[in-house]
């Protein structure tokens, strides 16, 4: 799973976001490293819903302005926590063998 | 934040942004566009004029992903494609290798033989300009081909699966033709540059019949 999808479905695991509520979003998580661009935000949106890893929740106009919510279907749920089981067990392994190591400056 | 002062009449950032939207696929357009406007607008700066060129690349790669057929399939799939656009380029350069050796071929063959028995070199040189125009016809229709395969493979178009495994046989059937006749021995790189094409093609037809790929094409069917 690329970094943006895996961000992307972590800022709807709260609840349904609007598009720019999923940039903010994931700009906030990566402590503002990722930057999702509309063009690069819409294609994994797409791509999402074609997976059946995210669905369209609800649709609102806002001064004048269509705002469609997205929300995490329950295989993008699961999806979302074997990979995230993934990463944590690959970060455990890293840190537990550097910890493990004499100090060479460390971490 | 960014608003167009009124909707009737359309800024000129959001006008630059619809001419980048359409580059889009209408299918995604119709459903998307709207909404993909009012996320360009809402992140741009203040007082943008026009998008940036960072903007631009953006969307116009996204375009491209989507239109290459590349954003919804499955791995398997995307890489079959891939694979399919790298055989277009393999069969692009034998063709354009063919156009720029045409005139050395023909002249080593008028030395090797002109000093003989000319209605022997005349046959010779008919020969060569036969196979030189086969490569001519054929070589466009396979580039062709391979590049209508990556986009029909990319759409999940299920019939696109079977035109591969019959042209991938023809292909082999071909190769084998030309094996038996011996090119290996008097045409080394075409049989080389053939069987790069050919180990290729069977890639592309393993990954587009895998597993993972036959949801994507059932899917494809069901919805049309």
């Amino acid at each position: 799973m690329q970094e943006a999808t895996f961000l992307i479905l972590t800022a709807l695991a709260r609840g349904s976001q609007h598009g720019y509520g999923i940039i903010s979003d994931v700009a906030e998580i990566s402590g503002s490293r990722v930057r999702l661009r509309a063009g690069t935000l819409y294609t994994a949106l797409d791509r999402l819903r074609a997976d059946g890893l995210i669905d369209v929740d609800r649709e609102e106009v806002v001064d004048n302005r269509l705002r469609r919510y997205y929300r995490l279907t329950p295989e993008g749920g699961r999806r979302l926590a074997a990979e995230a089981a993934r990463l944590q067990a690959n970060a455990s392994a890293a840190f537990s063998r550097l910890n493990a190591r004499p100090a060479l400056g460390g971490i | 934040m960014t608003d167009s002062t009124s909707p009737s009449a359309p800024s000129e950032l959001e006008r630059g942004y619809r001419r980048l939207v359409a580059c889009y696929p209408r299918s995604f357009r119709k459903d998307n566009e709207e909404e993909v406007l009012t996320v360009l607008l809402a992140t741009a700066r203040d007082g943008q004029r026009r998008p940036s060129l960072a903007e631009a690349a953006d969307l116009i790669r996204g375009a491209v992903r989507m239109r290459m057929g590349l954003s919804r399939s499955p791995r398997t799939v995307l890489n079959a494609v891939r694979l399919m656009y790298l055989g277009a380029a393999v069969e692009l350069g034998v063709l354009i290798t063919v156009i720029l050796t045409a005139g050395t071929v023909r002249a080593a063959v008028r030395a090797a033989v002109v000093h003989r028995d000319p209605a022997v070199a005349a046959r010779a040189l008919e020969a060569v300009n036969i196979d030189l125009a086969a490569d001519l016809a054929v070589l466009p229709a396979a580039v062709v081909l391979w590049l209508w395969m990556a986009w029909a493979n990319g759409r999940g178009h299920d019939w696109a699966r079977l035109v591969a495994v019959s042209a991938f046989a023809l292909y082999t059937m071909g190769m084998m033709a030309d094996l038996a006749r011996g090119a290996a021995a008097y045409a080394p790189a075409a049989v080389i540059a053939s069987s790069v094409a050919w180990a290729i093609g069977l890639a592309a037809i393993a990954l587009v019949f895998c597993k993972q790929s036959w949801p994507y094409y059932a899917r494809r069917a069901a919805t049309r």
